[in-house]
């Protein structure tokens, strides 16, 4: 089910993993999860015992013919013994089998929490570089799709492996133990029956591929249907469009069937093996005769046994096929858990001296790791140097690509300089416990996220624990009160997923109250690029000024009127600080930024104000 | 009491009926491929109970007399080896067969399905639309219809198990009466096993299903936020949610396993004991020459051979109500009727209009109106700017204009022609450039280049190494904001338009961009009758006129210059931009 999903991304390929063979992968995953090794002897032992219990009946039914029923008369007398044993080696192997299936369920299902929970974790402390959005699907398919190949295969191929395994090996022995030759014979004519099996399995496997790809396109292709109706409707395009998404579902039933068909010859192909192997047995064992000692409950022991030997090939092709992809998505688990992880925790962590917070950047220098890529050789910052004191109001100003997002990233130690060193309150960055940091320092990011819940909540996540009243003293600290008294609810309000009820300015407004809520010491703000609407736009500078008071500001600006406001701007370009002053300073000056501010006027100044 | 069991009784049977009628509904869509798997199946249940006849010959015939009394024919081996891989093959056939068809008929009835849900879904206007959330309506098409025709796959096969115990209890009466009688009475208890078990089991998968949707969710939307998450440090605490809706579902699947565990070891048991039994039995039987060898093992057989298809009965029930819910959900969609295309009740503007409004009104709630009495006129090839505070109705103004919403009372009446609406947030398609600006039209390249000219959108576009044929969305490049809407506007321009609307179209854009885009409309499109949606100033500035819309009125109407002469409020928004600048910098503002 779960496998109709796996649009996985293969995220590792230049990693270590990548090349490590299946034997190598599995135990790696076993010392991950090493509940899976507990006690997996006694398993094994169960499972084998499990099997002896699968196999009495043709025992018996060999045994009643060759010495219950004879030509003088039947032996009521053995056949009751008979049957006695026989049963009871049925229930105790049964009870074998029930406590081996239910061992290994919990153990595995207890592996696969705990690997999932790692992944998670570990997820959540990767550098915010390994977090692109482009990235981020497969990241989710990661601890979703791909633990849930995993449980797949524990509900049913490991348990194949160990059970059917377990009962093949105890069948082949009573064969042997039969007639050897005849046992032989019996594995000799069933052999080609794996390779029929692999040869229709390397067709099948990349069949479902497919039929896979083509069920996503269709799902997709039914998504955009929905999601565009408006455009659709607009433009007329609705008729074309749905027959856009009929050929896709076309494509896909084709597929599917296709991938069917090839199915459809893999499970009769060991009934027609079954039906050969036991001619074959018959055929030698009745030209033996008696002579060979071959009783006749033997050899009709043998035809029961040889549909118990061959009943569970068939599966284990599928099982195979199954444990391949298992195996990948193992593969693609322990990928990330070898990505490093963000910037590391200090081993002797500083404490930071209390009240606002200076800031040093010195000579700080950045290059993005790029995996595989060639836009390499271009440094993000170049030798960077700024003293902020406590409490100073700071503009970043630069183009698009200068170098000043990175900045702020590193200022907030998402990632750690290349070269030189940040100090916080005269501390380096690295010598500061995540924790303290986090309480010290907030970042407001462009586009704000907000959880699926109430503006309550969202401001709560800042601060657990943060009573309803004190929300509200924030609001009323940044002067919101008549925004949110407009809400329907109040700070009761649903946001709605990733905020989609609130406009883009109200996500603002929520992230800025947010940031209040946990009442930092340093402010790192990314401000946003759209157009808000001028009301909004309006209570946001006003709630941000509020916002900043007494404590030390940087303000990634996109609109120049932040940087106006600033006590200090700094201008980025190229990775490079090319101006450093107040606004009026720059101004007069008529550097970088004197043009930047003159382009900004003409085009917002309204026609009569010109 | 009593009534509360008739009750249970008759829910009961009404499932029945609602099964049977899905099934009757689904099969008629394509009965010949549901036929032929059926016939394979039936087949296939025949062999089996056929294998076990063969299988006592043999015994009979071939095993015992060679190797207890020492001799046998050579023409009765060879016959009964040849039956024995006759029966073999014929058995396989059927299987083939079975299987072939049964996914025939699924997945081409799954297409047709699909495919007359997607056809109600582009017929309906977007009121229809808006009154349900996308993710549903785009499930009915797709998980609802595999839910529905899910049904379909293990139906055969089922249908063959049934005939198979029907077929084969025969035999073993037919074989011995008191064994027959004792083996068939086992059916019903091996089945009620099996649905009892299917019953159970399925109620930790559902919840495991459900566990695991919540844990999707819950983690897309923690990894979506991460930045916020460390911002405030909050990893552990993240990692600590996201792992209690783990061990729930890790909690309800180590029920189901254990579960599993006790009932496979039953449903081993069961049947091995009564093969046990049928020796005991048959031992006795055997000595009172009733039956011989061969029929006592013939039986035996019989019995193994069942047992695993037996287990397909508790599944195919097991799928029942997916599919009668995901059927009822297709349709819902398939049985409303379509709703009226609102953009039959527009009408055509006669001599230098281009878009007119008379007495428009529109609410959403009944006490709400979005728009209160709107009368507009827009002049033919003129360009308009709609302004107004978030909430005002520009929108919706423009969605009556385009007929993508009727008007409650009043009358709209546009120029005749084409007429293209692009809206703020940009929809693209999961495929090239080009066929997202042709969307659907013929256009030549030529004609895509100029329109991507006019919104600004070539040089990004030149710049892509793939070009017009560049794919955007999950599989391709994704484009910014900015970006996207330029390749919105192109396709509207591609269609040179007698009418263009525009939804605040170029507000990711910078304002030089989003002003040399107004221009260019205003050059290229000469005879084009505009209205835009607008927040900057300097945008607003260069239409022709302003309306202004507040509360769901039209407030004022004019130049820009005038209004700002003329009403308070709007000179309020327009310098709302400006506001914080000039209080800074006296000498700037003006």
């Amino acid at each position: 089910m779960s496998n109709e999903n796996r649009a996985s991304i293969v995220l590792d390929e230049e990693m270590g993993v990548g090349r490590l063979g299946a034997v190598r992968i599995l135990s790696r995953g076993v010392e991950e999860a090493p509940i899976l090794r507990q006690g997996f002897g006694i398993t094994l032992l169960l499972a084998l015992l499990g099997a002896a219990g699968r196999v009495v009946i043709p025992v018996t039914v060999q045994q009643a013919i060759d010495h219950g029923f004879r030509e003088s008369g039947v032996k009521v007398g053995f056949i009751v013994a008979l049957c006695s044993i026989s049963a009871g080696v049925v229930l105790i192997g049964a009870t074998a089998q029930r406590a081996a299936v239910r061992r290994l369920g919990r153990r595995s299902e207890g592996a696969l929490y705990e690997l999932r929970v790692r992944v998670i974790a570990h997820i959540h402390r990767l550098s915010l570089a390994d977090h692109n959005e482009e990235r981020r699907g497969a990241l989710v398919a990661r601890v979703t799709s791909d633990v849930e190949t995993l449980a797949e295969f524990f509900s049913w191929g490991g348990l194949a492996w160990l059970l059917d395994g377990a009962l093949m090996l105890i069948v082949a022995g009573v064969m042997l133990s039969y007639d050897w030759l005849l046992a032989l014979i019996a594995f000799a004519v069933a052999l080609p029956l794996i390779w029929v099996l692999r040869a229709v399995q390397a067709h099948l496997g990349p069949a479902y591929d497919k039929a896979r790809t083509k069920n996503s396109e269709m799902y997709g292709s039914v998504t955009e249907i929905v999601t565009g109706a408006e455009t659709l409707r607009a433009y007329r395009a609705g008729r074309v469009m749905a027959g856009r998404t009929k050929r896709v579902a076309k494509d896909r039933s084709d597929a599917f069937v296709r991938a069917g068909i090839l199915g459809a010859f893999l499970f009769p192909s060991g009934e027609v093996f079954s039906a050969l192997t036991v001619s074959a047995v018959v055929g030698v064992g009745v030209a033996r005769g008696p002579g060979g000692g071959l009783t006749a409950g033997a050899l009709v022991g043998f035809v029961f046994l040889t549909y118990r030997f061959l009943e569970p090939i068939a599966e284990f092709t599928e099982v195979l096929d199954q444990t391949q992809t298992a195996v990948a998505g193992l593969r693609r688990l322990l990928g990330i858990l070898d990505i490093p992880a963000g910037p590391p925790p200090p081993t002797a962590p500083q404490e930071l001296p209390a009240g606002p917070l200076s800031i040093d950047v010195a000579d700080v220098t950045f290059q993005y790791r790029t995996r595989g890529e060639l836009d390499d050789d271009e440094p993000v910052l170049i030798g960077v140097n700024a003293h902020i004191p406590a409490g100073q109001q700071v503009a970043l100003v630069g183009s698009t690509g200068s170098g000043k997002t990175t900045l702020g990233r590193l200022l907030a130690r998402f990632a750690d300089p290349g070269g030189g060193q940040i100090r916080l309150g005269g501390v380096p960055l690295t010598l500061v416990s995540n924790d303290e940091l986090r309480r010290r320092l907030v970042v407001v990011p462009q586009e704000p996220f907000l959880f699926d819940d109430t503006i309550a909540a969202n401001l709560g996540f800042a601060l657990p624990g943060t009573s309803l009243a004190d929300l509200e003293r924030a609001v009323s600290k940044l002067d919101l009160d008549d925004w949110l008294s407009a809400l329907p609810e109040g700070l009761q309000t649903s946001v709605g997923e990733r905020g989609s009820q609130l406009s883009a300015g109200e996500r603002q407004l929520v992230a800025l109250l947010r940031a209040s809520v946990a009442d930092p010491d340093v402010l790192i703000l990314d401000e946003a690029t759209s157009s808000v609407d001028a009301l909004t736009e309006v209570r946001m500078s006003r709630a941000l000024e509020r916002l900043a008071q007494g404590r030390t500001t940087i303000a990634i600006a996109h609109r120049l009127s932040t940087a106006m406001r600033a006590d200090r701007v700094l201008v980025l370009e190229h990775g490079r600080l090319i101006e450093d002053g107040p606004h009026e300073q720059l101004v007069t000056n008529g550097g970088h930024y004197a043009d930047l501010f003159a382009a900004w006027v003409s085009s917002t100044s309204t026609a009569d104000n010109g | 009491m009593s009534g509360g069991s008739t009750n249970v009784a008759r829910s009961r049977l009404q499932r029945w009926r609602e099964a049977a009628r899905l099934i009757r509904n689904l099969v008629r869509i394509h009965p010949r491929p549901f036929v032929i798997a059926v016939a394979g199946a039936a087949v296939f249940a025949t062999c089996t109970v056929a294998s076990s006849v063969v299988l006592r010959w043999v015994i009979d015939h071939v095993i015992d007399p060679r190797l207890r009394r020492g001799h046998v024919d050579t023409t009765t081996v060879f016959a009964g080896i040849g039956l024995v891989i006759g029966v073999g093959v014929v058995r396989a056939g059927g299987v083939v067969v079975r299987r072939t068809w049964a996914g025939i008929a699924r997945w081409r009835i799954a297409e047709k399905l699909s495919g007359e849900v997607v056809d109600r879904l582009v017929e309906q206007p977007i009121t229809w639309h808006q009154r349900r959330p996308s993710g549903d309506l785009a499930a009915r098409a797709g998980v609802d219809v595999d839910a529905a025709v899910e049904v379909l796959s293990p139906l055969p096969f089922a249908s063959s198990v049934v005939l198979m115990v029907i077929v084969s209890s025969i035999w073993m009466l037919v074989i011995d009466v008191p064994l027959g009688l004792f083996a068939v009475a086992v059916f019903p208890v091996l089945i009620s096993i099996n649905l009892t078990y299917q019953h159970r089991v399925d109620r930790h998968y559902t919840e495991a299903q459900a566990h695991l949707g919540d844990l999707s969710a819950a983690v897309h939307e923690s990894f979506e936020g991460v930045q916020v998450v460390k911002a405030f440090g909050a990893e552990q605490r993240e990692t600590e949610r996201l792992a209690t809706i783990a061990a729930r579902l890790r909690q309800s699947r180590t029920s189901a396993v254990l579960l599993k565990g006790t009932f496979d070891a039953v449903l081993d048991v069961v049947p091995a004991l009564v093969n046990v039994s049928l020796v005991l039995f048959g031992a006795f039987r055997i000595r009172a020459g009733a039956i011989s060898i061969g029929d006592l093992s013939s039986m035996i057989y019989m019995f193994t051979l069942l047992v695993f298809p037996l287990r397909i009965i508790g599944y195919a029930l097991s799928s029942l109500p997916h599919a009668l819910a995901g059927w009822d959900r297709i349709r819902e969609v398939l049985d409303e009727p379509i709703e009226a295309d609102p953009e039959a009740s527009l009408q055509r503007s006669t001599g230098d209009v281009g878009l007119m409004f008379e007495d428009v009104s529109y609410r959403f709630e009944p006490d709400r109106p979005v728009l209160d009495d709107i009368d507009l006129t827009v002049a033919l090839g003129s360009t308009v700017a709609l302004v107004g505070t978030t909430g005002s109705g520009k929108t919706t103004l423009l969605r009556l204009a385009s007929g993508l919403l009727g008007s409650d009372t009043g009358r709209v009446s546009r120029v005749d022609g084409e007429h293209a609406l692009v809206l703020q947030e940009a929809f693209l398609l999961g495929d090239t450039l080009r066929e997202n600006i042709a969307f659907g039209g013929q256009y030549s390249d030529d004609d895509i280049w100029r329109a991507l000219e006019c919104a600004e959108g070539r040089d990004f576009v030149e710049e892509l190494p793939r070009g017009l044929d560049t794919e955007v969305g999950e599989r391709g490049v994704s484009l910014s904001g900015g970006q996207r809407q330029r390749v919105a506007l192109a396709r509207a321009l591609v269609r040179r338009p007698a009418l263009l609307l525009l939804d605040d179209t170029t507000s990711a854009l910078d304002p030089a961009t989003e002003a040399r885009v107004v221009s260019n409309l205003r050059s290229e499109l000469d005879h084009a009758t505009v209205l835009m949606v607008a927040s900057r100033p300097s945008t607003i500035a260069l239409a022709d006129r302003v309306v202004f819309l507040h509360d769901a009125r039209v407030v004022a109407t004019g130049t820009h210059n005038e209004l700002l002469l003329s009403n308070d409020t709007y000179r309020t928004i327009m310098e709302a931009f400006e506001v914080d600048r000039s209080a800074l910098e006296p000498g700037v503002g003006g």
